[in-house]
């Protein structure tokens, strides 16, 4: 056969093409679904802050493949979350999907992301994901309300069993599961519980809820609130003159390291709680300065939370030779296979539901650097705590 | 008129064809919300009975729909019944309450009676989810045949559009359509001829809710989910921004102003977090320079031309 000048063109892409495919592969897209607007807005920016840290610190690329993040707002509304979700997946083509802050979000995410076959990386923590609605496309690399609200128990016991703890939480499925776990758990080891306070998402004033509980008289208080309701519920627990009389507990997130204490003066000084997340924490310390270096403050639970799901990603990448999304199976079998390194410490997956196995960190707020707000403190850890799963 | 149907009509099957499934998803809810302003517009633009409560019948009737849907299966007949029965029942319980005042009582009235069916929805865990709202609704169907995915969807709820539209275009050019005008124009000289400003006023309530319901039907099968926010006052203000942005008086008016609106918040939010000032800003710019919404400026633009 004789070699044409047209055959030779011909085969030149055939040669040439692979070359630059080998050399600049498709970016990776990621999606974020997170709130920006709503009453989850400041930790939805710190989510974003936090993944941005890692894609600047892994040169926006995992394992070689350029990465792309394209970020949307859920305004901490399911229905938003699922048009989002849907965009994301069904217009900007993205390969692999993350965040959530609101536990509703969550629930609402799951059967429209296992539906699309979509490999979701679930920030939210609402505790049917590791248990009836857990998804063989769902991977949690945070706690599960359970984690907290069951050690918030057992610590609670320990330290002063004969106490009476009286609960308020926001309205919606975070606080019912928190409290609910706390309340099992408490009430299982022989603990005594008295009222329980329920406010709406989103609640601007406390007063009827602080006067209720000042007239329980309880001796501990358990309390779940998350982003401004916190700020401004331990506001107005200082102005009511709370602060100090009754003892106060609760979730991590209503004494988030960057979100909330901040805000609040020393309003929830000496306040104990449990959280996966804590700048005091040892596994934390590279995160904690490489984020301070930024020019932001001590990190909280969700510029932690979106950097160790960045991290997750990557390795998802790297343990896929930079394919996660072409055997999905396979690179979700690799992460259970071995620990990830992560800011929240060495975490292994459960293989049942994809949930992460986290330490649980015991959080006191004690004062801080002079003129510098609160700081979280570890005063002990309960380690590698597992949801009870599908079992539960 | 004829030609215009058709028209939609066909438009709406090389649309079916054509788009992706999101796209689909996000122009059936832009049909159904449309819808749901189109029949607010029935109250505010030929009324002048400006509500802050249409959410509730709105959203009602989805939660109604979701409910039926989870206990015997999503047929869309089914739906569109225990919608619309929603809405009117809904509807005839608010005039009831807020159609003996009038203006600004009126505004306050129909958002309280709103925010009650909002308490019901947020507080009556067992039946609603409560926050946490309805998911895990069954597909829809239609008697023997399931109708999966989001091509049927956004058919039904272009024939549903269309349906509205007719319905409410004939109201409008009815008598009782002209005595509804009448009762906003000239309240005393209308009693004078002898209506009675009450049944006039609560049978267009009760069409807005009959309709309203109807779309609220379809509403949760769009993200198969439904909560509490679609029967909250924000929703109905959200529907009031539409109408003005679309045009007051107009009845497609209201499907432009639910696009512009949710084009905002799907389109732009990717872009900025301050989506919401943009959607005020679009607000404040249709005032100022197009008092009778989009629609009103178009006419005028398409009267000019001429």
């Amino acid at each position: 056969m004789r070699i044409t000048r047209r055959l030779a063109l011909a085969g030149l892409p055939a040669v040439a093409l692979p070359r630059a495919a080998l050399a600049q592969p498709r970016p990776l897209r990621i999606g974020m679904i997170t709130s920006l607007s709503g009453p989850f807005t400041a930790l939805g920016e710190s989510m974003r802050a936090g993944m941005r840290l890692l894609l600047v610190q892994s040169g926006e690329r995992f394992a070689d493949r350029p990465v792309e993040l394209i970020v949307e707002d859920d305004q901490a509304r399911p229905d938003d979350g699922v048009r989002k979700a849907r965009k994301l997946i069904e217009q900007d083509r993205v390969d692999l999907l993350c965040g959530v802050i609101h536990s509703g979000v969550a629930l609402a995410l799951r059967d429209v992301v296992t539906e699309a076959q979509k490999p979701t990386f679930i920030l939210g923590s609402a505790n049917d994901l590791a248990r009836k609605a857990a998804s063989p496309y769902v991977l949690r690399p945070t706690k599960t309300n359970w984690m907290l609200g069951s050690s918030a128990a057992r610590r609670a016991y320990e330290t002063q069993s004969g106490a009476r703890v009286v609960t308020a939480a926001s309205d919606y499925a975070a606080g019912r599961e928190y409290v609910g776990d706390f309340v099992t758990t408490y009430q299982g080891l022989g603990g005594r519980i008295g009222r329980q306070f329920w406010t709406p998402l989103g609640t601007a004033d406390f007063g009827p809820l602080l006067t209720a509980i000042a007239a329980e008289r309880p001796d501990s208080v358990y309390v779940f609130f998350a982003g401004s309701d916190a700020v401004r519920f331990l506001r107005q627990w200082k102005e009511y003159r709370l602060a100090g009389r009754i003892r106060l507990t609760g979730t991590g997130a209503c004494f988030d390291q960057e979100d909330v204490l901040p805000a609040v003066g020393d309003a929830p000084l000496g306040a104990i709680n449990t959280f996966h997340q804590s700048p005091t924490a040892p596994a934390s310390a590279a995160f904690v300065e490489a984020y301070r270096a930024t020019g932001k403050p001590l990190p909280g639970e969700f510029s932690t939370t979106g950097y160790v799901c960045g991290q997750v990603l990557r390795a998802a990448v790297e343990r896929s030779n930079g394919d996660p999304t072409g055997n999905w199976a396979q690179t979700r079998q690799a992460l259970f296979d071995a620990p990830i390194d992560t800011a929240f410490g060495s975490m292994p997956f459960d293989p049942r539901n994809g949930q992460a196995i986290l330490d649980i960190h015991v959080n006191e707020v004690n004062a801080g650097a002079p003129g510098q707000p609160l700081v979280n403190t570890v005063v002990h850890t309960y380690p590698q705590l597992r949801d009870p799963g599908p079992n539960a | 008129m004829t030609r215009a149907v058709l028209a939609a009509a066909l438009l709406a099957v090389v649309t079916a064809v054509l788009a992706d499934d999101f796209l689909l998803r996000f122009l059936a809810e832009i049909l159904l919300l449309g819808i749901a302003v189109m029949s607010l517009d029935l109250l505010i633009g030929f009324g002048g009975l400006v509500s802050l409560g249409h959410a509730a019948l709105f959203g009602g009737a989805a939660y109604a729909a979701a409910i039926a849907a989870r206990a015997w299966g999503g047929d869309v007949l089914l739906m569109l019944g225990a919608g619309i029965a929603t809405g009117t029942l809904l509807a005839a319980a608010m005039g009831v309450v807020i159609l003996r005042s009038g203006q600004l009582f009126l505004l306050i009235l129909t958002l309280l009676t709103g925010q009650m069916v909002w308490e019901v929805a947020f507080h009556w865990r067992d039946v609603t989810g409560g926050a946490d709202g309805l998911r895990g609704l069954p597909a829809l169907s239609f008697g023997p045949w399931a109708l999966p995915g989001a091509q049927p969807l956004f058919l039904l709820a272009v024939l549903l559009a269309i349906l509205a539209w007719l319905v409410a275009r004939s109201y409008v050019a009815a008598p009782i359509g002209r005595a509804l005008v009448g009762t906003r124009e000239q309240p005393i000289r209308m009693s004078a001829l002898g209506y009675s400003l009450f049944a006039v006023r609560f049978r267009a309530l009760l069409l807005a809710g009959a309709i309203a319901g109807a779309a609220g039907a379809l509403y949760p099968f769009v993200n198969l989910y439904v909560g509490p926010q679609s029967v909250h006052w924000t929703q109905s203000a959200a529907m009031v921004i539409m109408l003005v942005i679309g045009g007051i008086g107009s009845l497609w008016g209201g499907f432009l102003g639910a696009a512009v609106y949710l084009g905002i918040q799907t389109y732009l939010s990717a872009w900025t977090d301050r989506w919401q000032l943009c959607v005020g800003l679009v607000f404040v710019l249709t005032v100022l320079l197009l008092p009778n919404g989009i629609a009103g400026g178009m006419r005028r633009w398409r009267g000019g031309a001429e």
